[in-house]
């Protein structure tokens, strides 16, 4: 055990202490002996500026999959797979999946151009990374899709914090109540999404995991 | 507390939480007069040239205005669904591309910008609406 500490300590390197928080929360999750037994090896990949080449390619895959999971629901307004990964990512992966989520953000302002929608995104989804992080030990797939929920219904109102800025309290919540309507099926389709596929992602990523560790 | 409990607690959460954002949508929300509505309408293109409609209308939302507009055959337009409601891309066969030029529709209500799609702006009685070819500084 001490051997082994002082292994992962050599590889520490600064911004990586979540993967030893990813360890015990997958440990936790799963009920059994983490797939993530060659993160510690993962560590030892080179790396720029803390991240190792592993994680760039794992960052460009999961980004690559929140793409096509945001345009094979397009066409229904307000259900989105985007949540249901970043929560499966985050707790997989981490505080590292931000990168991700930044990184989604970036794509699709080179699509759709600079809104004001790209500044909510900018802290709206690494919001819903870190409220994930802070409930990593959680292991019911029930609180991930009422946490999924909620975050659906207020959605609206995270997104409305720029227009205190804009145009006042007024003009934020007029922006808000509008959109009430959208975020009540936001919050129905986050749950439903959530209660149906997040232990088949979760068992997928375990796999993908454990396959791609040895 | 069971596992059930929890778990019960939380949709109870949630739906008691999407009772109470319905509650403030109904109270808070877009509103429109019942009944028969006078309106204007007048649509300033990328010229400045003006097209001005009038009428009496029971539509509940500027949209409806407008297709009854395009059913009397004197207005066309063109626009999609978005995550925000009915996104106006072309009137009167002019479109907006936002893309290429930074070119939209804007829509006033009463001299002031609207705080609504068109699907979702309300009608009142006496409404003054303007759908203006504007492009972005």
């Amino acid at each position: 055990m001490n051997l082994s500490m002082k292994k992962r300590s050599k590889h520490q390197i600064p911004g990586n202490d979540e993967y030893r928080a990813d360890d015990s929360s997958m440990t936790v999750a799963n009920g059994r002996p983490s797939g993530l037994a060659g993160v510690s090896s993962r560590k030892s990949c080179r790396n720029f500026g803390g991240f190792s080449i592993l994680d760039i390619a794992e960052l460009g895959m999961m980004t690559a999959l929140l793409e096509a999971g945001k345009h094979a629901l397009d066409f229904l307004p307000n259900v989105e797979l985007v949540a249901l990964l970043l929560i499966i990512f985050t707790l997989h992966f981490g505080l590292k999946t931000i990168a991700v989520a930044l990184a989604f953000t970036a794509i699709e302002t080179a699509f759709f151009g600079f809104q004001t929608w790209v500044i909510m995104y900018l802290y709206i989804w690494p919001a819903l990374v870190i409220i994930v992080w802070l409930n990593r030990r959680k292991t019911s797939v029930w609180f991930f899709s009422i946490l999924s929920g909620l975050y659906g219904l207020f959605f609206g109102a995270f997104c409305s914090i720029p227009y205190l800025f804009i145009g006042g309290i007024n003009m934020a919540f007029t922006w808000w109540v509008a959109g009430i309507p959208y975020d009540i099926v936001h919050c129905i389709a986050n749950f439903a999404l959530c209660l149906a596929l997040f232990k088949p992602l979760n068992h997928a990523m375990n796999y993908i995991l454990k396959i791609t560790s040895r | 507390m069971k596992k059930s409990t929890r778990v019960l607690s939380g949709i109870a959460l949630m739906a008691a939480m999407i009772a109470l954002f319905a509650l403030v949508y109904s109270k808070f929300g877009p509103k429109s007069d019942e009944g028969s509505k006078t309106y204007t309408l007048e649509v300033v293109d990328d010229t400045g040239s003006t097209a001005s409609y009038s009428g009496r209308t029971d539509a509940e939302s500027l949209s409806g205005i407008m297709d009854e507009l395009v059913a009397e055959g004197n207005f066309t337009y063109d626009g999609s669904d978005s995550e925000y409601g009915l996104f106006i891309s072309t009137v009167n066969g002019i479109t907006a591309d936002y893309d290429n030029d930074g070119a939209y529709w804007s829509i006033m209500v009463n001299g002031e910008y609207g705080q609504y799609g068109a699907d979702s702006q309300p009608v009142s009685d006496g409404d003054d609406f303007e759908l203006v070819y504007e492009k972005a500084q």
